[in-house]
């Protein structure tokens, strides 16, 4: 647009359009709008920019956010930077329209769904926490502080660069995510994400039977988990954790009752003498 | 140990902070003061024994490593197991005279607050209910072109909700629930069957969790072997998480390069081929974006 008046979004207003996303994604969220309402505060400040003094085309441009939207909000900062530049560039006439706009929101929102959650809740916070849970395994407060200053600036400065790099590049912004590039740093990163989860099972989980004899303090002495242990290490944490895996993602069992069927296991187990935590006042 | 009305007014002010329609911002509300470690944190500074509360924060953290809510749709909810579930746990474990530190007193933690949480998702579909009634606020505001009350409907009403729901609840919940808990300890004898029951299933809880993980990595069998190598060189060769990572940037690394050298035709698992003409330029600028 070579046009005298064209109009540009300031930095601080979208700095307070990043804020009210980051602070307000979910605060109003319900079954029906999810992240409606988050998405429609954070657009507020870019509209009122760009159409300053106009009741009418404020609140007709803002009808495009009034749709479904619902997203991984940490990922998804970068389609609300995008629809900044998108609506500053309809504000100038190129001819992108509500439909356009609206369009993009719903065909992103899917894929960084998917993408956002294997790489933020997969992978990040899994290793942030097995890292943390590390330096607090003696009830030192240590790892809960350092997951809270890490996890905390990476989430905010991370989501701030997301939200004008969308701003900046566009819609070719999501290209890269979505891209064949994209792809192959997702391959990347899933392998990280399956190591560092076996890692984490293996460090913070243990699943052990007790089917033979215990001595009178309580400490228990097994031949089965000595003989489990000799084939590979954690034999029996792994079993079970397959096994909820199985009926989870093949028999389509969900969490609560993958749950329920675990205490039904470990309930027949203690009266069978398999499990036995040996405990006493 | 028993719980004040105004330590469990604070659990119930945390709770609204950070259930999952979070008042405090995703990052901030639901994954920082809602994560059970965070939430151990707390609950020991509030309820005065910090080790403690770390300790059920450790404990509990493991079977929620992966909280994800695809959808909006909620299996437990954080609210409920980082301040009601942990502070009962805490009430439970110095009741019963446990070790903070032991085994057990962790297998404990993990039950009451999966149990907890489980339950507590209730209060999440009921803070998203509540929630409609001023989202129909807001459709009306727009209709009139009010635009400005939109903050109030994203930043100020859901307070109502969560009053109601979170703050309530927590409040009644920790106080009245750890006189329940102290008088629980002689109705359950520990070497009872039901006991028992509940120390092995806290043993093997954060197996759920950790399933719930692999069902997002795991598409065909060969995406076991990852796992499986995470969890060797963890439980036979005791490397912590730190030294598995870096191993794993290794494969992550080759992984990246072999998927660039193939050709654009490899369809894979179908996933978006985009931007086919997208060239691989800067690479270290995408590590940024992680």
């Amino acid at each position: 647009m070579e046009n005298t008046d064209t109009k540009k979004l300031s930095h601080k207003t979208l700095s307070k359009s990043f804020n009210l996303w980051f602070w307000g994604a979910l605060t109003c969220f319900s079954q029906e709008h999810m992240q409606t309402f988050g998405y429609l505060c954070s657009m507020l400040p870019v509209i009122k920019e760009l159409y300053p003094n106009d009741a009418k085309a404020q609140k007709d441009n803002i009808q495009a956010y009034t749709a479904f939207f619902n997203t991984n909000p940490m990922l998804g900062s970068v389609i609300v930077g995008t629809t900044a530049s998108l609506e500053e560039a309809r504000a100038n006439g190129t001819g992108i329209d509500g439909q356009t706009i609206n369009d993009m929101r719903a065909g992103l929102m899917g894929p960084i769904a998917g993408i956002g959650d294997s790489l933020i809740d997969g992978t990040l916070i899994p290793i942030l926490l097995g890292i943390a849970l590390g330096m607090s395994r003696n009830g030192s407060p240590v790892g809960a502080i350092f997951y809270i200053v890490v996890w905390d600036l990476i989430a905010y400065f991370g989501q701030r660069f997301l939200y004008f790099r969308g701003y900046k590049l566009g819609d070719q912004a999501v290209n890269f995510l979505v891209g064949k590039q994209g792809k192959a740093v997702r391959r990347a990163i899933a392998i990280v994400g399956g190591m560092v989860v076996g890692g984490v099972l293996a460090t913070w989980v243990n699943v052990t039977t007790s089917l033979q004899l215990k001595d009178s303090t309580g400490k228990v002495f097994l031949d089965l988990q000595k003989q489990l242990d000799g084939i590979f290490p954690g034999l029996l944490t792994v079993i079970v954790t397959l096994f909820c895996w199985w009926l989870m993602a093949k028999k389509h069992v969900s969490a609560i009752w993958t749950m329920i069927i675990l205490i039904g296991v470990a309930f027949v187990g203690v009266v069978l003498g398999v499990f036995n935590p040996g405990l006493k006042y | 140990m028993t719980i004040s009305w105004f330590q469990a007014a604070i659990l119930g002010f945390f709770a609204c902070l950070c259930s999952n329609s979070c008042m405090a911002g995703q990052a901030v509300g639901n994954y920082t003061i809602g994560r059970p470690l965070v939430g151990g944190l707390v609950c020991g500074i509030v309820l005065g024994n910090i080790p403690l509360g770390i300790a059920c924060g450790v404990a509990t953290q493991l079977v929620y490593i992966a909280l994800v809510t695809p959808g909006g749709t909620v299996a437990a909810d954080v609210r409920a197991i980082s301040y009601i579930g942990i502070p009962l746990a805490m009430v439970a474990i110095s009741s019963r005279g446990l070790n903070p530190m032991g085994a057990n007193a962790a297998n404990m933690a993990k039950s009451l607050a999966t149990l907890v949480g489980t339950l507590g998702s209730v209060l999440f579909y009921a803070v998203a209910f509540l929630n409609l009634v001023w989202q129909a606020f807001g459709w009306k505001d727009i209709e009139k072109g009010k635009l400005n009350n939109l903050y109030g409907v994203n930043f100020g009403w859901p307070w109502l909700s969560h009053l109601v729901f979170s703050f309530l609840p927590t409040m009644l919940m920790t106080h009245f629930g750890a006189q329940a808990v102290t008088a629980l300890r002689t109705a359950l004898p520990m070497d009872g069957i039901p006991m028992k029951t509940l120390f092995t299933v806290g043993a093997m809880l954060p197996c759920v969790g950790i399933a719930i993980l692999l069902r997002q990595i795991i598409n065909k069998a060969l995406d076991f072997i990852p796992f499986l190598v995470g969890f060797t060189l963890a439980a036979s060769l005791h490397l912590n998480l730190v030294a598995v990572t870096v191993i794993s940037l290794l494969f992550a690394v080759i992984m990246y390069e072999i998927e660039m050298a193939k050709g654009s035709d490899n369809s894979g698992s179908g996933a978006q081929t985009a931007a086919a003409n997208d060239v691989p330029v800067d690479d270290d600028e995408e590590e940024e974006d992680i």
